[in-house]
């Protein structure tokens, strides 16, 4: 989230889409109502399905799964053609003006695709920004040049009409007029809007490009940095956000860094190739720091190894290859990864294609899962998981561990507040913390390493890991960790007013301007620097008085970056600092003290002193991102399995998708990844087969995988049985009453998963140009261990990801239905 | 025979007397009890039997007894209870009890009054025993509420109408005609007593002994 | 001793359920072995062990679909049925603060209360002879703490507060959102309120008493028949007492055989 979720009652109008906020964030509804009632803003739900959200919402309006880009384009024109656009923010605050090089194409001119398609992939070497001689992008500040990337983007969604738009969604064209009139309607500088999204936008072959349409829009109306407004991604876990800052991810080091490539031999070579510059001095460009928060994040983890030698021991990707977790079941499966640790994870039920990661688990040496109880990924060798267990080989250690109350520790939510929380109780018989089980793990193999050798012993040998006596580890170090701290004595001189301030080793580093690149601080996460002083740790905060009287309540908890509770905040004010919302400011510029109030300013500068997209290399929002492997702006394709033709173009489906079904096909794979891997591909016979549109998700009363919530008495009662939802126009023609059981088979899996029908008018069939698609929708939540169990659902879905980040396609893909 | 023994008229056998009183302990207790269960103010009631839980149980228990009696009573005399034309003379003559009246239809074994308390007993006793059963036994599950509400107050409502039944019955077997207690008890009443309130059934028996 | 009143705002419900697990968390009911409904709603109906359901109700009006999500528990009425229906004193008490609270200590599980009750609320267990239903967590509310269920609720649709406050809440926020209040009976109050959300009443969802009262048949089992059982056995036994006054008891007269043969 760009913003946090109280933040959300300020906003005028509240757009989820592509979530289902209602059931999956109950609390943001605190926030949704608390607007409602207080502001009298209006709340959208933009859904395939009637949800608990669109129940309660004022507008509903339905889309066929996958077309998300299809509706928000139609916004973006909507918006456009009725001057329902925040021209001045646009201008002055986005790249709006930005020339591109002449020789750019779009899929306007190229019938779905950009200029440099070849292989699969694009050559992005024309869609670049015209530069002057400093390397400043040219602008032009009218938004007339035909290579303006206003003019660009009006150009490429000028396709994206009602008409067509309502044919490709399978929605009523009157209705989403309506929406977008409501929605476009906060484009006055003192309005704002926010959307909220989740799993539903990023789950798709174009889920990046998804949540950038709504990025874009939000830039158009002039909704991002504002109260009330901003992107907001809602976070599927309590700390999933902290588990991303921490980098939980193979393509990011801690605090966004990228992760390292084996091209990249020298710290040297990959700073030069992280580190953006830009030479327009009005752009703050803050990733040109890249340096500071690399080496001390080295030093952090190897603190008494120099930061060159310390580059080496971080493992290296593959350029090229990719290690997300959809290839990692195929290097699984042809013997290449041999140990898996699964940690608070069940890959057996979440996965796409499970069924053939269950498979893939039998080939493993071992397999160590740490968890509250026993799931299916740690029984994926029992009988209930339909394998014998004489013929699995692998051995599976399950380790108990201690809960969320049961420990201490940090939890960052999705308004990226990270906030202390304290053991409440201890953890049951031998079950312990995550922190106690890998200090155990970590002093031991320094042991064995330093008894028997090995390998490259050095990085483990010299790791650094000073969070108190192994047996009794302090999460209150590694927080301490984290924030950074001086390694050697430092003085550091303000290079504007020429102070000097001292700073004797072990002080906490007080924010991450004062990290350095020469090896003196360290920081195992530069985001986090400024969350512990030397006096306190701030995330323990529990201040509920609101100093600034705006609602962002500085006291309570802390939030990254330095505390600043709306991102980009630069944007809500004009260029002499006076808040474009008055009733609602985030910041206003005191012209009496010369300092800026209200919430922590995107950096100290003066109004108009730096542009206040102080992330982006040269400050402005992105309408344009050349950062995307799938195109700079969105366009409409269809998901890998779908009934419908692309009516936008003649591209079916994204054209540089790693298509596994196809690798399956050329055998490339291994024999059991191929099984799994195969698609229903638009106008094959396979297609024929798998009429059905199928989204999988999620209900407020289970958690994931069901893990924890099957478990649970209380919440078992609630959802006992796997279901689907299916229309009551499908129930009839297929002869299936409600509460039947009924078998959903897709091409992944033809002998089907069982499960009880619920026949709901929520559902209703897509009509598309006189033809009916149906749509059905099941949960995730069920597997073979808990209370209550039911048929894994993640053995039906695709294996297939988006472009950029290869999640999984979860949302939109072919099934069969029948009565079991 | 004794002189004594002379003079009387064996008119009910052990099996009735038997009958009767099992009946007429298991209704009063059931009386009392629900006296005890529909009046707070009587707690006393439900405090003497062990409290109110117990209270229901041994309301249900005599309640079930009752029932019986009843059921077995209805088939025993139920054809001495078949009401006949002179019954309506007597009725509108009140048998006697209330002005003076002198040709007061000849009764058989049971005058109107107490034909009319027989089957007075009997359709509040079914209606105090389907109603009872129901609300020990009913499933809240499977039963419309408004059935349930019915029972509850039927239940009530034929207690209001048996209750006073019932004093006017013990009035007139013990105080209000005298020498009529023993038919229930010894099972005999004098000949005189027999003349009196059932001539034609005594003139029957009489007849019958020749 | 001041009243209070839960007010249920349904526009503001999204159904999370949270509630109806807070209920059972603080009154540490038993999970109940569940099966599929055919909707969300779970357990199927109140129960001895489930003081608390949302009820979801999918309803088409004007050709509009509406998914209403509905907290479904005691309604605390002012004139509680249940309380006069039952025979057991101290098993079903009306407090001051307007909350009828149940004493399975005293309860003797003869289902008086859930034939009377006008909502279908109250609940038995066969197997302990018990009743049970919300209590307006009467144990919190005296303690100054919220019920269990609102503290739970996280949209604001359960709040609890003074009786007045609460009212004028409710019509306030019936009137901002063109809905209503439910029960708006001033002959029938209750200390549960709801507000519907327009085009919504509260006939068109299930399990309500769109015009609750007393049951006519609590009144005459309780109002007539229960005295007149006494005034019945009194008068009876008074006009007895007269009739040996003034008529004496009916003397058989000894005559000798008179004409019979």
């Amino acid at each position: 989230m760009t913003n946090s979720w109280n933040d959300i009652q300020y906003s005028d109008c509240i757009m989820i889409m592509g979530s289902n906020a209602a059931e999956n964030h109950p609390i943001s509804f605190k926030w949704v109502n608390e607007s409602r009632v207080k502001r009298g803003a209006k709340l959208i739900s933009v859904d395939p399905r009637f949800t608990r959200t669109s129940a309660t919402a004022d507008h509903y309006v339905r889309l066929r799964s996958g077309t998300d880009i299809a509706f928000m384009g139609g916004m973006i024109n909507w918006a456009i053609e009725n001057n329902r656009i925040n021209i001045d923010y646009v201008r002055d605050y986005t790249d709006a003006a930005y020339l591109v090089n002449p020789d750019f194409k779009g899929p306007i001119d190229l019938d779905g695709v950009f200029s440099g398609l070849k292989d699969g992939k694009y050559d992005k070497s024309t869609w670049n920004y015209q530069v002057d001689e400093n390397g400043i992008p040219k602008q032009d500040p009218t938004l007339q040049d035909p290579n303006c990337v206003f003019q660009l983007l009006k150009r490429h969604y000028s396709r994206y009409n009602l008409k067509l738009v309502s044919t490709i969604c399978g929605g009523d064209p009157k209705e989403y007029e309506q929406v977008y009139d409501v929605y476009t309607s906060t484009y006055k500088p003192d309005k704002s809007g926010v959307i909220m999204y989740a799993m539903g936008t990023t789950q798709h072959t174009y889920g990046s490009q998804n949540v950038r349409i709504f990025a874009m829009m939000q830039l158009l109306l002039g909704n991002i940095g504002v109260m009330g407004g901003g992107v907001a991604a809602l976070r599927g876990e309590s700390n999933v956000q902290g588990s991303t800052d921490h980098a939980a991810l193979f393509h990011i080091l801690p605090g966004y860094l990228k992760a390292p490539n084996a091209s990249q031999q020298s710290l040297q070579k990959y700073l030069e190739d992280t580190t953006p510059k830009s030479n327009d001095p009005k752009s703050a460009n803050w990733w040109g720091n890249t340096p500071k928060y690399a080496v001390s994040l080295l030093k952090a983890w190897w603190q008494d190894v120099p930061q060159d030698q310390a580059y080496m021991y971080l493992p290296k990707n593959q350029d090229g290859v990719n290690y997300s977790i959809i290839p990692l079941y195929g290097a699984m499966a042809s013997g290449k990864i041999k140990g898996l640790f699964c940690w608070g994870m069940n890959p057996a039920v979440s996965t796409p294609s499970s069924r053939m990661v269950r498979r893939a688990l039998t080939k493993l040496d071992w397999l160590v899962a740490a968890d509250l109880w026993e799931t299916e990924t740690s029984a994926f060798w029992q009988k209930e998981a339909g394998v014998n267990p004489a013929d699995i080989k692998t051995e599976v250690f399950l380790l108990p561990a201690a809960s969320s109350v049961e420990k201490e520790g940090s939890v960052a939510n999705s308004g990226r507040w990270a906030q202390w929380r304290y053991k409440a109780v201890d953890a049951p018989g031998h079950a312990e913390d995550d922190l106690w089980i890998m200090t155990q793990i970590v002093t031991r193999l320094k042991a064995l390493y330093a008894k028997e050798g090995g390998a490259f012993p050095d990085p483990i040998l010299n790791l650094t890991w000073k969070f108190g006596k192994p047996n009794k580890p302090s999460s209150r170090e590694v927080a301490k960790e984290i924030n950074g701290y001086f390694i050697v004595d430092k003085e550091i001189v303000n290079a504007a007013t020429g102070e000097v301030t001292k700073f004797k080793a072990g002080d906490m580093v007080p924010g991450f301007a004062l990290l350095q690149d020469d090896g003196s601080t360290c920081s195992g996460n530069w985001l986090y620097c400024n969350s512990v002083s030397n006096t306190e740790n701030k995330m323990m905060k529990r201040d509920p008085s609101d100093p600034t009287g705006l609602g962002f309540y500085h006291n309570w908890s802390w939030c990254w970056p330095v505390n600043r509770r709306v991102l980009y905040n630069r944007a809500s004010v004009d260029s002499q600092g006076k808040p474009f919302a008055p009733d609602k400011p985030v910041i206003w510029w005191d012209g009496f003290t010369k300092s800026w109030k209200g919430d922590v300013p995107d950096g100290p500068w003066p109004p108009d002193a730096k542009y206040p997209f102080i992330m982006i290399p040269h400050g402005h929002g992105q309408l344009y991102a050349v950062g995307m492997a799938d195109g700079p702006f969105p366009e409409h394709y269809e998901p890998l399995e779908t009934q419908v033709q692309n009516f936008m173009s003649s591209q079916q489906v994204s054209p540089v998708l790693t298509r596994w079904d196809k690798k399956a096909k050329e055998e490339t794979c291994d024999p059991l990844i191929a099984e799994g891997c195969i698609a229903a591909i638009y106008g094959t016979e396979d297609s024929k087969d798998y009429p059905i549109i199928c989204s999988t998700y999620r209900v407020t009363e289970h958690w994931q995988t069901g893990q924890m919530t099957r478990w649970l008495p209380w919440l078992a009662e609630l959802v006992p049985h796997q279901f689907v939802e299916i229309s009551e126009e499908l129930a009839r023609e297929k002869g299936i009453i409600n509460g039947q059981k009924v078998r959903i088979t897709s091409i992944r899996n033809i002998e089907g998963v069982e499960a009880y029908a619920m026949v709901t008018p929520r559902l209703k069939p897509f009509v598309i140009k006189d033809k009916t698609y149906h749509m059905v929708g099941t949960t995730w939540h069920f597997g073979y261990k808990g209370l209550v169990t039911g048929g894994i659902m993640n053995d039906l879905t695709p294996f297939i990801g988006d472009p950029n980040t290869m999640i999984p396609e979860y949302k939109a893909f072919l099934v069969n239905i029948e009565k079991a | 025979m004794s002189a004594h023994e002379e003079n009387m008229v064996r008119i009910t056998d052990v099996e009735e007397r038997v009958v009767h009183w099992v009946l007429a302990a298991s209704c009063i207790f059931c009386v009392i009890t629900g006296l005890g269960l529909m009046f707070h103010a009587w707690s006393i009631i439900p405090t003497m039997l062990g409290g109110y839980y117990a209270t229901k149980l041994m309301h249900i228990y005599s309640g079930v007894v009752f029932g019986g009696m009843l059921v077995y009573s209805y088939y025993m005399w139920k054809k001495d209870c078949e009401f006949e034309e002179s019954d309506l003379q007597w009725v509108l003559k009140a048998g006697g009890y209330l002005w003076p009246v002198k040709d007061l239809p000849p009764v058989y074994k049971y005058n109107a009054g107490q034909k009319a308390f027989f089957w007075c007993l009997i359709a509040c006793g079914i209606i105090i025993l389907v109603t009872g059963l129901f609300m020990w036994l009913w499933n809240p599950v499977m039963v419309p509420v408004v059935l349930a509400r019915i029972m509850y107050m039927l239940h009530a409502g034929a207690v209001v109408v048996l209750a006073a039944f019932i004093m006017i019955h013990i009035y007139l077997g013990t105080a209000g005609n005298p020498g009529t207690v023993s038919a229930m008890i010894t099972g005999y009443v004098s000949k005189a007593w027999c003349q009196t309130h059932c001539p034609r059934w005594y003139a029957d028996r009489n007849k019958k002994a020749e | 001793m001041a009243e209070y009143i839960k007010l249920i705002d349904i526009s503001k419900c999204t159904g999370c359920r949270g509630c109806q697990v807070a209920c059972k968390n603080w009154n540490s009911l038993p999970a109940e072995k569940t099966t599929f409904t055919g909707s969300l709603q779970n357990p199927k109906d109140l129960s001895y062990n489930t003081w608390t359901l949302i009820r979801f109700d999918e309803i088409v009006k004007d050709g509009k679909l509406r998914w209403i999500m509905r907290h479904d528990a005691c309604m605390h009425c002012d004139w509680p049925a249940c309380v006069k229906a039952c025979p057991s004193p101290g098993a079903l008490t009306k407090t001051d603060e307007g909350a009828v609270v149940h004493n399975t200590t005293y309860c003797i599980g003869c289902k008086a209360c859930i034939a009377a009750c006008p909502f279908d609320i109250p609940r038995n267990d066969p197997a302990l002879e018990k009743m049970a239903k919300c209590s307006l967590c009467y144990d919190r509310i005296t303690e100054g703490k919220l019920p269990a269920c609102v503290t739970a609720c996280n949209t604001g649709s359960l709040t609890f507060g003074l009786k007045e406050d609460m009212v004028e809440k409710a019509h306030k926020r019936a009137e901002a959102i063109g809905g209503t209040v439910y029960p708006n009976n001033p002959k029938y109050q209750t200390h549960v309120l709801y507000v519907l959300p327009a085009g919504i009443t509260a006939a068109d969802l299930s399990h309500t008493n769109p015009n609750p009262s007393m049951p006519l048949s609590v009144l005459l089992w309780k109002n007539l028949f229960k005295p007149f059982t006494l005034i019945g056995i009194g008068a009876v036994a008074g006009g007895a007492f007269l009739h040996y006054l003034t008529k004496g008891p009916h003397k058989v007269h000894e005559k000798k055989e008179e004409g019979g043969e």
